[in-house]
């Protein structure tokens, strides 16, 4: 399957068995740590590590949130603070006089924050980063303002005692091992979403939101399912905590715990489960060994946050990714096999044409698009050239549901296209490529592929989170598919190196490949050639008129006018938003018109 | 009573007022939201007791100085927590340096003077009986530094060329580079600026706020509705929002008690920006694709 | 125009930029003399904004710039400005929120007042239409007038060399031939200009010498009283591959 000239298979294979390998002896040596430590029978080591454990279940959700999904939530003490109290005010029968059974209150906390998660979250789906945080920390303000005044149920300023759990997890070391095992799993179903296309979904969201909207991916459902499962961590974590603790009180949940729990993750590094896992471990058990150093602690973290921000904004997980400095080959060539596209394309839909009548688009003053009719058939390469300004590229977003024209229709076949619904464009297998390349920089290529094919999965986010069997194959027919994507593309030799490694020319067939995931009717292309050399724009050439010729129906939106001249079967020149000239290119060539508009007269 | 409400309200919000311009002004130059306009606000409180109380300063000398620690600290954020950032590609790192920052020097303040709200001093030995005492000096003090801050603000932006090179920044800062504007001076000056604002609003609204670090984070938050509501930017809006604030809050805490006040301002917080997320003032977010 | 001995004012000699990883424009040489007016043509997306931009440091660029004899390795737009190279860039922007007079104020930032003063009037007094507007918002104005003021802050500096880019965008006929009629004044008056323009004809009529940029090379360089030159520059344009030759 690996092509000889490819540059890094020789070192691929054993690299990625090892790397592999390599975080599961983490986990392994960490989990055998964790086991045994009781056998050292020291209390103060055993308070210290269900600390730890209890921070970790708190902030293996964040990580989610954070990492993951980039959604600056510095609040998040507040899920710790209502997990606690609704855990303790439940078990102590503060509510309703009837006391809860320890596990059932547990399971209340978890619920709590699961809800609050939500609530605290969804601004997320409208708000600017800086707002959405400052969000989060008013509500942390908020809950625990309200701690300290519902007297009845919190105790107020005084605080109220936390559950004890009965046998086998009674105080002590039956305790530190629910913790240890609560903790384990909520790594691994954490560790579950995040390789999973729910995982990547979230990530594209974060560093590539257009493309994954392109992709099918739902921001808004997969944003409310993650707040849904870290508030719910972070109230189970709550719980624990208050029962560790022993007795709760509102100062003991500070803006500093957050920004620990929030720095732990950064340290550990976005996109990672092991990292962050260190980062909690290490900053909650640092200050124990550095006793004079604890009233600077926070200073610390921050200082060491800052360092982060700055020099290494990777963490230690860009740390420890040691296969991925490797040196590539200098001198690649991109070599497309349009050959494999009939397997990657499936079989021919029966869409036949998308058709745009009478689109009109004002922005202000500014007509972009003034009466536009375009028709984009299965099997042919229609061509949309003018000059700058001619409204090319807003075409282009109002097909794929970037904006809604003022007037004027759009159908597939005899159905109308939704406007202002670009994430619905996949499931019409629409899939389409930017004018400058859309990825996840920190994620591999093949990543960065399968996200395209997102949606072509049918296991639940429950199954992922719980590694059952349909998450698997999903997972196999995903990583199977953009494999052969690649080699159609000519890039499988690059699947596992980190995508902002790429060159620029790279990038782009990585698009198309990510474009083909959707087995696409139709193929929207902004400036696919721009930045290509003329041996690249040749083979890019090729690769599109094949892939017309598996029945898609492409769309190209160009300036190469030799590109546009070889390959298309029909050309449309926009000019100020008008269609100034339509036909075949050498009617479009002859066209005494058109070639002054793209000189100018 | 009321007449209590109406003037707590306004003076409490006039800080608000002052730390949202803060904001702003950062935000114009630099198209960023720092975390270190609250820390500003409170340093000034903080840095002024220490200078008059413990060491014995002159109160107008003490308020020099802490202005100047604010145009200081000013420009070290935008040196290093600013301006490496904006180079990069991953523009919400911004959010994470500054308040980095913000909590290293909140962090050194805690440990090095004191964690519990201290008391500010008096600084017009006015005598309360007298007409001169008719508003008490804690109310007036704020809202004479807003409206001092608003005038000279004006006077800046409109009658000099450093102030017009400011707002050519904060509309195109591509066309200002591009005719040879020194970009990367005029955004340490505002930074420097702000950091003075900032300052101000600290050190006149401490008589009210005492000297105390928890300002940090409740100018942070309560200076940041005022820029959100009023719209990112608009100086206008800021005051009118902060006054706003401020007389509402002063009103539920009346009518409510504490707790709820701050829960109702927190709704109405969210609730408006869910509506509106470019702010009452503001302009739509521009084009992503 | 005679052939100087002296080194022209502006010389690049094999330029490389682009945007990030996107390498846009190879191994540019170009030179322009002073007092001439070279058009710089070209198809969209050839590279002719980027061109400009990596003159004037707005881009980073590898290769030598030098100008009026200075070596400009690292010179951002600040400095070019202060050795007599203005840019102007494409699309008319200028700064709608301040008042026509403010605009060009601003393009003497950094000149002692008094030097300001006089060479803001001289600037205006290009465009009396635009200099009896001087104290209205510059959003008022329409998009022909804020092209006139944008190449008004231009002249603040008294430059030696002045690029243009695509200052006829947008405007009326009228305008663009007014726009034209500064580049001639400008150039009688000793001022190089180097003109990145979409509008052939207007743009050899103007101009002495002439570049055509495709594809992020310069494909053709010619002075503007060769022969053929409309037809060569098509050709130029759209490659001299196995095509179908243009019906004329």
């Amino acid at each position: 399957m690996t092509d000889a000239t490819s540059p890094i298979s020789t070192a691929r294979a054993p690299a990625g068995w090892l790397g592999r390998l390599e975080g599961s002896w983490s986990w392994i040596a960490l989990g055998l740590v964790g086991l045994l430590l009781p056998l050292l029978d020291d209390s103060y080591f055993g308070v210290i590590a269900q600390r730890a454990y209890i921070y970790w279940i708190l902030s293996a959700g964040l990580n989610l949130v954070v990492g993951y999904a980039g959604q600056i939530a510095i609040g998040w003490v507040a899920m710790l603070t209502l997990g606690a109290y609704t855990t303790a005010a439940l078990a102590a029968g503060r509510v309703g006089g009837v006391e809860w059974h320890p596990y059932l209150a547990l399971i209340a906390g978890g619920a709590m924050g699961a809800v609050f998660g939500v609530i605290v979250g969804l601004p997320a789906l409208r708000l600017r980063t800086f707002y959405f945080a400052m969000t989060t920390l008013g509500f942390a303000t908020i809950v625990t303002q309200v701690a300290l005044a519902w007297k009845d149920v919190t105790g107020g300023g005084v605080g109220t005692p936390g559950p004890v759990f009965p046998w086998p997890f009674e105080p002590g070391w039956g305790f530190y091992y629910f913790c240890f095992i609560l903790a384990a799993l909520a790594t691994w179903i954490t560790a579950n979403i995040g390789s999973s296309r729910y995982g990547r979904a979230l990530v594209a969201i974060r560093d590539a939101e257009v493309a994954a909207e392109a992709s099918g991916i739902a921001k808004p459902k997969l944003l409310i399912l993650i707040f849904l499962l870290a508030g719910g961590l972070g109230g189970i974590a709550g719980g624990l905590f208050s029962s560790l603790q022993s007795y709760i009180t509102p100062d003991a949940f500070t803006f500093e715990m957050s920004v620990l729990f929030f720095i732990g993750i950064l340290i550990g590094g976005r996109g990672s489960i092991l990292g962050p896992a260190l980062g909690t471990i290490i900053l909650t058990v640092l200050p124990e060994f550095a006793a004079p150093l604890v009233q600077w602690s926070t200073f610390l973290y921050a200082a060491l946050l800052l360092v982060i921000v700055l020099v290494i904004p990777g963490g230690i997980a860009d740390l420890l990714d040691y296969k991925n400095r490797r040196p590539l080959t200098q001198h690649r060539e991109i070599l497309p096999r349009p050959e494999l596209l009939s397997r990657v394309l499936g079989t021919k839909g029966e869409a036949n044409a998308i058709r745009l009548a009478n689109i009109a688009l004002h922005f202000g003053g500014v007509r972009a698009i003034d009466g536009l009719d375009l028709e984009i058939r299965s099997g042919e390469v229609h061509g949309l050239i003018g000059p700058n300004g001619s409204g090319k590229t807003t075409t282009l977003n109002v097909i794929s549901g970037y904006y809604r024209p003022n007037t004027g229709t759009m159908k597939l076949d005899s159905a109308d296209l939704p406007f202002d619904k670009p994430h619905a464009r996949a499931h019409y297998r629409i899939a389409r490529t930017f004018q400058t390349p859309r990825l996840v920089g920190a994620a591999s290529v093949l990543e960065n592929v399968m996200i395209g094919g997102t949606v072509r999965g049918h296991g639940t986010f429950a199954e992922s989170m719980l590694s059952l069997p349909r998450h698997h194959r999903d997972e196999k027919q995903l990583k199977d598919a953009a494999m052969q994507a690649l080699a159609t593309v000519g890039l499988e030799s690059l699947a596992a190196v980190r995508a902002d490694r790429l060159q620029h020319s790279e990038l782009r067939f990585m698009e198309i490949a990510r474009g083909l995931m959707l087995r696409p009717a139709f193929l929207l292309l902004d400036e696919p050639a721009a930045g290509l050399s003329p041996e690249e724009i040749r083979r890019l050439g090729a690769l599109i008129k094949a892939i017309s010729r598996e029945g898609t129906g492409v769309l190209l939106v160009e300036h190469h006018a030799d590109l546009i001249f070889d390959i298309c079967d029909r050309v449309t020149v926009l000019n100020l938003g008008k269609t100034l000239a339509a036909g075949t290119p050498a009617e479009i060539r002859s066209h005494r018109e058109v070639v002054s508009a793209y000189l100018g007269a | 009573m009321f007449v209590s409400i109406v003037s707590y309200g306004l003076a409490v919000g006039a800080v608000y007022a002052l730390i949202g311009i803060t904001y702003n002004v950062m935000f114009s130059a630099s198209r960023v939201f720092s975390f270190t306009a609250g820390m500003l606000g409170m340093l000034g409180g903080v840095l002024g007791a220490l200078f008059i109380n413990k060491m014995g300063m002159n109160a107008f000398v003490a308020f020099l100085l802490v202005l100047a620690a604010g145009a200081v600290l000013g420009i070290v954020t935008e040196i290093l927590t600013v301006r490496p950032v904006l180079k990069s590609i991953e523009q919400h790192l911004y959010v994470l340096s500054t308040l980095a920052f913000a909590l290293m020097i909140q962090q050194v303040t805690a440990i090095e003077y004191n964690t519990e709200p201290q008391p500010f001093p008096v600084l017009f030995p006015i005598d309360p009986n007298s007409w001169l005492g008719i508003v008490d000096q804690k109310i007036w003090l704020p809202v004479l530094a807003c409206i001092v801050t608003i005038v000279g603000l004006e006077l800046l932006y409109r009658k000099t060329l450093i102030g017009r090179a400011f707002l050519a920044i904060a509309e195109d800062s591509y066309a200002a580079r591009a005719l040879g504007l020194p970009e990367t001076r005029l955004r340490m000056a505002s930074y420097a600026i702000a950091g003075v604002i900032g300052a101000l609003a600290g050190f006149t609204g401490a008589q009210m706020l005492l000297a105390f670090i928890g300002n940090q984070a409740i100018l942070n938050f309560y200076g940041f509705v005022p820029v959100a509501l009023g719209g990112m930017g608009s100086n206008r809006g800021a005051v009118i929002g902060g006054i706003a604030l401020g007389l509402f809050q002063q009103a539920a805490n009346f009518l409510v008690g504490g707790i709820f006040a701050s829960v109702a301002v927190f709704a109405v917080f969210i609730v408006v920006l869910l509506l509106r997320p470019e702010g009452l003032a503001g302009a739509a977010a521009a084009r992503r694709v | 125009m005679p052939t100087s001995a002296r080194e022209p004012l502006l010389t690049i000699n094999g330029l490389a930029a682009g945007y990030g990883k996107i390498g846009v424009l190879r191994d540019i040489d170009l030179a322009v003399r002073t007092g001439e007016v070279v058009a710089l043509l070209g198809p969209n997306g050839a590279g002719k904004s980027t061109l400009l931009k990596a003159i004037s440091g707005l881009l980073p660029r590898q290769g030598s710039v030098r100008f009026a004899g200075q070596d400009m390795s690292g010179a951002g737009p600040g400095d070019t400005v202060r050795a007599g190279l203005v840019h102007v860039v494409e699309g008319h922007r200028v700064f709608t929120q301040l008042s026509v007079i403010d605009n060009v104020m601003l393009a003497g930032y950094g000149l002692p007042r008094e030097e300001r003063a006089v060479q803001v009037e001289e600037a205006l007094a290009f465009f009396p239409d635009i200099a009896a507007k001087r104290h209205d918002r510059a959003g008022t104005l329409s998009g022909g007038q804020q092209q006139m003021l944008a190449v008004a802050q231009g002249l603040v500096r008294r430059p030696r060399l002045l690029m243009l880019d695509e200052p006829s965008a947008g405007l009326s006929p009228v305008l663009v031939d007014r726009v034209l009629a500064a580049v001639a004044r400008l150039r009688e008056g000793g001022t190089a200009v180097l003109l990145v323009e979409q509008l052939i004809e207007k743009a050899l009529a103007s101009a002495d010498r002439v570049y055509a940029l495709a594809r992020g090379s310069i494909v053709l360089e010619a002075s503007t009283d060769e022969d053929d030159l409309p037809n060569r520059l098509e050709r130029a344009y759209f490659g001299q591959d196995a095509h179908a030759p243009l019906e004329s």
